[in-house]
């Protein structure tokens, strides 16, 4: 179980990261989590959307070099060791993370080197793997 | 090249016609010759008729009888169009008023227009030069040639004519203008050779696919495009539109008008000098002092038989390269690059020659890059410094730093190794670079003296 992260490619220059987020509020797009990384030159934005596939076709309409990437997306619980526990399976499983970033409420986003290895470990736990549609229903759950 | 060329492999080359393969195809050491000898005879005719090339060759101490191998042609002044303008209208002319048979302009853009003039001769050599192009195009006598250019002083309208004439093509002079006319003409006489700009072919191209006109059913098979730089996008682009085969030709009317040197299908970014009647050089813009074979610098002309107005060592400012390398298509007359940029386009960096061309053909080669690109040269930290900004395709794009910084650097390593210099590459977004037509806004030189 995986969900999509759209990432898009900005130069580092006032205004540039504000126009893809505009781009997400002309589409009514709702964010749910994201993480800017930079180069110092240009940088790399990777976002979690409630609809990714509709993310990406209004980005590359507006021009922009936009990727849609699998990502694991875990749910932790809130308290103390669990995103430790999280790293632990993974270096267990001989299996890199890229990078990580956390989402609204206590979910992580995971890129890792291999997704099916990766899956297999957190199987194995009592930690929880959310897919796309459980991200489009976050903010209704929450409200629950 | 970034834009597909079409492919010409399937051309036998032994069915095209070439006007004059005794010189067209002659040996090297033949050409030579030949040039030595007229080379000879005109400095001679020069001196002796034209008091401006007198007066420069005197202050240089040179004389006619200097002039003994090809190579003495350095001993000779630089003649600049400037110099032209100076003596408006005639004071270039080698010959009495009374023995011009015809006389072109080029549209002055600034100040007086520059005035040319040309006998009996001048008009034979000129035909025959065009009647080679034509001819490398694979016009051939059967043909029906309809002229899209405009007649009149430029001398690109008259020049083709009489080319076309010289093979025995029929001319249907139509003129420029009116795009509907000129569909219809090619429909109802079965033109088979449209001459015309790259633009102006691309536009009747696109009138006649408005009117339900079959360009693959039409009689049309070449196109002679000239009077603009024909880009090889627009060409590949009106060739597979159109369906006919396209090529351009290269000349000034300084030193003659078009023919100079024209596009064989063997070799289609390139154009074969008509060296027994110009004599080339490749100089470094700045020295003046000529370049090594194959290395990049601006075209000198010199015409070896021009008899209304001789000019010696023309300045063109145009940037090509020469090979003499012998062509697929039979001729060993020398190649030179289409001209894409001009001397006053060049940089200098850290002491290397810098063309943009040489960047915008290491970027058309990357097809994870647009083709847009800007230069930004300065020397904040006190060395010259070059950056190179280009735009990533949208597709490319991957999510990782380390793919990334590895294109980047991939890209960078191949415009060192063309530049012989390092450039700083900048990935900006695609879309973010401002299009415009013009070379020079591809260069912001910011560096304070
Ligand atoms: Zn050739």
């Amino acid at each position: 179980m995986s969900i999509s992260q759209i990432s898009v490619f900005v130069e580092s220059k006032p205004g540039h990261l504000g126009n893809v987020l505009e781009g997400f509020e002309s589409a009514n797009l709702s964010v749910r989590g994201f993480s800017a990384a930079d180069t110092g030159g240009y940088g790399i934005v990777r976002f979690v959307v409630d609809k990714p596939e509709e993310a990406l076709a209004h980005l590359r309409e507006r021009g922009f070099a936009v990727r849609l990437t699998k990502v694991l997306c875990v749910k932790l619980h809130d308290k103390p060791g669990e995103l430790a526990s999280v790293l632990r399976v993974m270096a267990q499983a001989q299996v890199n993370v890229v990078y990580c970033y956390s989402l609204v409420s206590t979910y992580i986003v995971l890129a890792v080197n291999d997704i099916a290895r990766a899956e297999k470990a957190l199987a194995d736990t009592s930690l929880e793997l959310i897919d796309d549609d459980e991200i489009a229903a976050l903010p209704v759950r929450q409200a629950l | 090249m970034g834009t597909p060329m079409p492919s010409c492999e399937h051309i036998d080359f032994s069915k095209l016609p070439i006007y004059k393969p005794d010189v067209e195809c002659t040996s090297r050491e033949r050409i030579r010759a030949i040039q030595l000898a007229k080379l000879i005879d005109q400095v001679g005719y020069t001196y002796d008729r034209v008091a401006w090339y007198r007066d420069q060759m005197d202050e240089m101490h040179v004389k006619p009888s200097d002039i003994k191998t090809l190579d003495d042609v350095r001993k000779l002044p630089f003649t600049d169009k400037s110099a032209l303008r100076l003596t408006f209208p005639f004071g270039m002319f080698a010959t009495p008023l009374d023995e011009i048979v015809e006389m072109h302009a080029s549209s002055g853009t600034t100040g007086k227009p520059i005035v040319v003039g040309y006998t009996k001769e001048d008009m034979d050599v000129w035909s025959e030069c065009i009647a080679r192009l034509a001819q490398m195009a694979g016009v051939t006598a059967g043909d029906r040639v309809q002229m899209a250019f405009g007649y009149g002083m430029f001398t690109g309208g008259f020049g083709l004519h009489y080319g076309i004439l010289r093979i025995g093509g029929m001319m249907i002079p139509a003129g420029s203008g009116n795009t509907e006319r000129h569909i219809q003409m090619i429909e109802d006489y079965g033109t088979t050779v449209l001459i015309a700009t790259p633009s102006y072919a691309m536009h009747i191209c696109e009138v006649g696919e408005k009117l339900g006109f079959d360009w693959a059913a039409s009689t049309l098979q070449i196109g002679l495009f000239g009077g603009e730089p024909c880009p090889p996008g627009l060409k590949a682009e009106i060739e597979a539109r159109m369906h006919i085969t396209c090529t351009d030709n290269y000349g000034l009317t300084e030193v003659m008008g078009p023919g100079v040197s024209g596009e064989c299908l063997a070799h289609r970014d390139q154009q074969h000098i008509a060296e027994d009647h110009f004599l080339w050089e490749v100089v470094d813009p700045q020295t003046g002092e000529p370049v090594a074979e194959g290395e990049m610098g601006e075209l000198v002309l010199t015409p070896l038989d021009k008899r209304g107005i001789p000019v010696l060592r023309y300045r063109t400012h145009d940037l090509t390269r020469v090979t003499t390398e012998p062509c697929e298509c039979g001729r060993t007359l020398v190649r030179m690059d289409k001209v894409r940029s001009r001397s006053d386009d060049m940089l200098i960096i850290r002491g290397t020659n810098i063309f943009p061309s040489q960047v915008e053909d290491v970027i058309a080669n990357i097809p994870s890059l647009s083709p847009q690109y800007r230069m930004i040269v300065d020397n904040d930290e006190g060395l010259d410094r070059l950056t190179i900004e280009v735009e990533i395709h949208p597709d490319v794009f991957s999510d990782s730093f380390e793919d990334m910084n590895q294109f980047t650097h991939d890209v960078t390593a191949k415009l060192q190794s063309v530049l012989l210099l390092r450039p700083v590459v900048k990935l900006l977004e695609p879309g973010s670079i401002e299009r415009t037509l013009g070379k020079a806004k591809h260069v912001d030189d910011r560096r304070r003296g």
